[in-house]
């Protein structure tokens, strides 16, 4: 019986090391989880009951130089639908894959979208084109309508369960108390896109789908204007519904900015360039529709004005551009709205270009302000077989090289020009580069193009696969001393060439920013004026020229538009012939003429002569910028 | 021998035990009670659990008074007691389903408890019976077999019901006790082989429910149910990770205050003790529970008799492998099965039962001299 107890408390003990060992192997875990990895594991605790939402930063205001508010911001109701609800992620999912037959059809898209479209005014394809937009974060609802009536929004929200998949959140938009004023100084702005965010590091500390500046100022200042984003952890339980505010980072709203631009002004302007189109129109140029003005600050290099016609309003952005409104404004029939024509246009300046070429003449010493030209109409000095003609077919008789500006015989230039070509130095080219043509003025505004200085080594080039039409001819030189042939230029860079012309040969870098603000609204950082150019000419030179132009609008090709204008105005207009359109009026000038502060420059497409239409609005433009009485002038005049 | 009143009273009270289960309550019931303090009726589930204890105070006491000696001559009546309440939630009107089981009864409406908890104590006694008569060797095959055939029908009830994490506990206690009765080491390895193959037939053949074989096989893929048993896993490991040394705080646990641990008060209360107590909090428990199970093997070595041992050990056996098993499926060692932590989770079957345990052990000391 002593050896079965004994056997029994083998058995006991055994037990005992089976409990300890249980326990221990527990302990030992615990120690492994909770001292060991106890920080890993806090932080997928905290990861749990912690969500951050970001919060998005006001974007920046933008005044104009008087304070005025062209771009402000508001709250709207934004409604948007939720792409990852299971009846909407199930039909994108049938349009992502390659079987088109599988697409969602019309039919199933009404079912599913259809009332509530018509609640909002909105077809059910179109929000479907909305939900399944790539160029969004994948789990960010998509806004389908802005500024949705209250009572149907009401409507929406009590009957969530007919549309589990809407949601309605107050969102800030753009706001443009001016609406379509100033929309290519200012731009749009949008979400960036899928292509946008990938393809660049400009959008690095960017989510897909966040608004940015997408066009003028709004993306020139992009950085100043956006802020910085804030956040806010919200702990949430297990079934993601929040429970409170862990703490929060408020968002640093972006910078508001001043521009140069004088709102009033600008709305002169762009009266004055849709009463031009029109006046060209009904004077028979049926296709002037499009065009762009620049007025500049001389001293200063500030752009008070800056209009590319035909324009677009901005608002049209809000929320998402629509497919169709995208379409409108990207197609050839619309002329491009989007272009901001006086910074991305190139057009031949045409006899604007004249002043270059008499600087340059007399510089070279080809010319002096009283040699004299006589104008038959028609000019034969390159030979028989290469007759070129004065616009004015019955000819100017004798013209002075002063004469010459103020009529704008092309002949005189001819001369000039070929006299350029003869001496094979490129003078002609090197003066217009002198005065930044042919290279971007560095404006603050996003897209400016460099237009072009045409000379041998560049036709050389440009025609490398047609080698007859590579040697630089005299006819080139020629058709280049009056802003036509290969010739090109930017609205904005003829009028930093009138600018410089007027401020002593300087040529003060165009700018549209004035200011960024602070939080205060007081000033954080003012744009100081800053020489682009000198040019180096005389101002003898300058003197003769500015002579030359007050000529051009006190008696000369526009006389009749400058009717009734008290200042001294110099300008010179512009007809530029462009193969297969009709002419592209152009004006140039500034004033006062003995003091000058303003430059202006006005270019319509298609509209018939410089005198005609362009001279009138750019005499309107500087009777509102010199306090004169605006007035509508009717010039039919052939002049150019 | 003559003893005073007090003298027999004193036999008959085994202070360690009392004082470790008392322990054990108490540190229960304060985590239970944080557990349940962010739910919808947190303070009446408290109630409900002292109740629970209270209520469990009368079958310990009626255990503990009566002489386990003479649950012998009932055996008859006490198998069969067992598997009615084993077979009593399938009866149409008693029996109710909750959580994917039927492991419940209830009467007029009312849910009363899980039989199959009582029932554990019932199959601790007969099979103790059993196993005792054997004089502590059990070296026949037909031996072996029959305590297995005890098994097998209870095992084949309650996976019936179905509720594999009690029959598990069933196995368990059946294999301590034929430990502490004698069986040869062979029959355990036959046993193993047998336990080896069923395993790899019922999963082959997908006898098991689904969830039950989620439920098994989650631990060693967590993937397999991210948001069912996985998820749970999960979350509780986390909870307790989190916790760290030493705790966020009783009600200061996120992971379980915020929902992310699926039955917080009951299966998985050690998740918050581990959360919010820390390493320290789960060091004091696993020590309390040491001294409870080292009081029950003192006893179990005290007992005038086989039987009485091996009852003893049944007990110990149950409440070591429900520790390993649910402390172990919180920490991802085990897999996610439904058993209650003795005297921690909430819920008055297992309370009951397990203070009718004490009564049982507390029932073997006081009757070691002999009456």
């Amino acid at each position: 019986m002593s050896t079965y107890r004994q056997e029994l408390r083998g058995r006991f003990a055994t037990l005992g090391i089976v409990i300890v060992v249980v326990l221990t192997a527990l302990l030992v875990r615990l120690w492994t989880m909770q001292v060991l990895n106890g920080e890993s594991y806090a932080a997928k605790a905290e990861n749990n009951r912690v969500r951050e939402i970001s919060l998005e930063a006001p974007r920046g205001r933008i005044f104009d130089r008087n304070g005025v508010p062209i771009v402000n911001n508001r709250s709207a109701l934004a409604v948007s639908v939720d792409p990852t609800h299971e009846d909407v992620r199930s039909l994108r999912l049938r349009a992502r894959n390659d079987d088109t037959a599988d697409d969602p059809t019309r039919r199933e898209l009404d079912e599913l979208f259809g009332e509530f479209g018509g609640m909002l005014g909105v077809s059910a394809t179109d929000i479907f084109e909305r939900v399944n937009d790539v160029n969004q974060e994948a789990l960010r609802p998509r806004v389908v309508a802005v500024d949705a009536p209250k009572d149907v929004v009401a409507q929406l929200l009590e009957r969530k369960t007919d549309f589990p998949w809407v949601h309605v959140e107050e969102i800030a938009v753009r706001e443009y108390p001016f609406g379509s004023l100033a929309a290519h100084v200012v731009g749009y702005a949008g979400s960036i896109s899928e292509r946008e965010f990938e393809d660049s590091d400009e959008y690095a500390g960017y989510e897909l789908g966040d608004i940015v500046g997408k066009a003028g100022a709004e993306r020139q200042f992009e950085g100043v204007l956006r802020g910085d984003k804030g956040w806010r952890r919200i702990e949430v339980n297990a079934s993601g519904r929040p429970q409170g505010i862990v703490d929060e980072q408020a968002p640093r709203p972006g910078n508001d900015i001043s521009l140069t631009i004088d709102i009033e002004l600008q709305r002169v302007v762009e009266e004055q360039m849709s009463d031009a189109m029109a006046e060209a129109r009904r004077q028979g140029y049926g296709s002037a529709k499009a065009g762009a003005a620049v007025v500049l600050d001389v001293t200063t290099g500030e752009v008070l004005a800056l209009a590319s016609a035909p324009t677009y309003d901005p608002s049209v952005f809000l929320g998402g551009i629509s497919k169709a409104n995208w379409q409108t404004l990207t197609a050839k029939e619309s002329e491009y709205p989007l272009n901001d024509r006086a910074i991305m246009a190139a057009y031949p300046p045409a006899s604007t270009f004249k002043v270059i070429t008499a600087i340059a003449g007399v510089n070279a010493g080809i010319t002096t302000e009283s040699q004299t030209y006589t104008c038959t109409g028609r000019w034969t000095a390159m030979g028989q077989q290469w007759p070129k003609s004065c616009w004015k077919r019955t000819g100017h008789g004798t013209v002075s090289s002063r004469s010459g500006m103020k009529y704008s015989c092309d002949i005189v230039y001819y001369e000039i020009g070929y006299e350029f070509y003869k001496r094979k130095l490129e003078e002609l080219q090197a003066q217009a580069r002198a005065f930044g043509l042919g290279t971007v003025t560095g404006i603050d505004l996003p897209g400016e193009v460099s237009g072009r200085v045409p000379d041998a080594a560049w036709k050389k080039e440009f025609n490398a696969n047609y080698p007859e039409y590579q040697l630089w001819l005299p006819g080139d030189t020629v058709n280049m001393s009056i802003g036509q042939g290969d010739m090109l230029t930017t609205p904005l860079q003829m009028a930093t060439v009138y600018a410089g012309i007027a401020n002593e040969g300087i040529i003060m870098k165009p700018h549209v920013l004035k200011d960024v603000l602070d939080s205060e609204g007081g000033v954080a950082r003012s744009a100081e004026p800053e020489v682009l150019r000198r040019t180096g000419v005389s101002q003898d030179v300058l003197a003769m020229i500015t002579r030359s132009l007050v000529d051009v609008t006190r008696d000369g090709t526009a006389q009749a538009a400058f009717a009734g204008l008290s200042a001294q105005v110099a300008g010179k207009t512009g007809t530029a012939e462009v193969m297969g359109k009709d002419d592209y009026a152009w004006f140039c000038a500034y004033a006062p003429a003995q003091e000058p502060k303003y430059a202006v420059v006005v270019v319509l497409e298609q509209a018939g002569g410089g005198g005609a239409v362009a001279a009138p609005a750019a005499r309107n433009i500087l009777a509102s910028l010199l306090g004169e009485p605006v007035k509508t002038v009717r010039a039919r005049d052939d002049s150019r | 021998m003559n003893k005073t009143t007090s003298q027999r009273f004193l036999d008959a009270v085994n202070v360690p035990l009392m004082l470790w289960a008392a322990a054990l309550i108490v540190y229960g019931t304060i985590v239970v009670a944080s557990a349940t303090s962010g739910m919808a009726d947190g303070s009446g589930m408290l109630v409900r659990h002292i109740v629970g204890i209270v209520v469990g105070l009368v079958p310990m006491a009626l255990a503990w008074a009566f002489d386990y000696t003479r649950l012998r001559g009932w055996q008859g009546v006490l198998v069969a007691f067992g598997a009615f309440l084993l077979v009593s939630p399938r009866i149409p009107g008693l029996g109710v389903e909750a959580g994917g089981a039927t492991s419940w009864v209830q009467l007029f409406g009312v849910r009363l408890f899980q039989p199959s908890e009582l029932a554990k104590l019932i199959f601790i006694v007969v099979v103790a019976a059993v196993i005792a008569s054997f004089k502590g060797r059990i070296d026949r095959p037909a031996d072996a077999m029959k305590v297995m055939a005890f098994l097998a029908a209870a095992f084949g009830l309650i996976l019936m019901q179905p509720d594999l994490g009690t029959g598990l506990v069933f196995v368990a206690i059946t294999f301590i006790m034929l430990i502490a009765g004698g069986m040869k080491g062979r029959y355990f390895a036959v046993a193993l082989a047998v336990a080896v193959v069923a395993t790899i037939v019922v999963t082959q053949f997908h006898l098991l429910e689904e969830y039950q074989e989620d439920r098994l096989l989650v631990f060693i893929e967590p993937e397999r149910d991210p948001t069912g048993a996985g998820y749970s896993l999960a979350q509780s490991k986390i909870a307790i990770g989190s916790g760290g040394l030493t705790g966020k705080g009783l009600q200061a646990g996120t992971q379980s205050n915020l929902n992310f641990i699926p039955a917080r008060h009951t299966d998985f209360i050690f998740s918050v003790l581990g959360e919010e107590l820390g390493f320290i909090g789960a060091v004091i428990l696993l020590g309390l529970y040491l001294a409870l199970l080292v009081s029950a093997l003192a006893i179990a070595t005290s007992s005038r008799d086989l039987y009485g041992a091996i009852i003893a050990v049944g007990v110990i056996g149950m409440w070591l492998f429900q520790i390993l098993e649910n402390i172990g499926m919180t920490v991802g060692m085990m897999p996610i099965t439904g058993i209650p932590l003795p005297f921690l989770s909430f819920g008055s079957s297992a309370m009951v039962t397990n203070l009718g345990a004490v009564g049982l052990l507390l029932s073997v000391w006081s009757r070691r001299y002999g009456t």
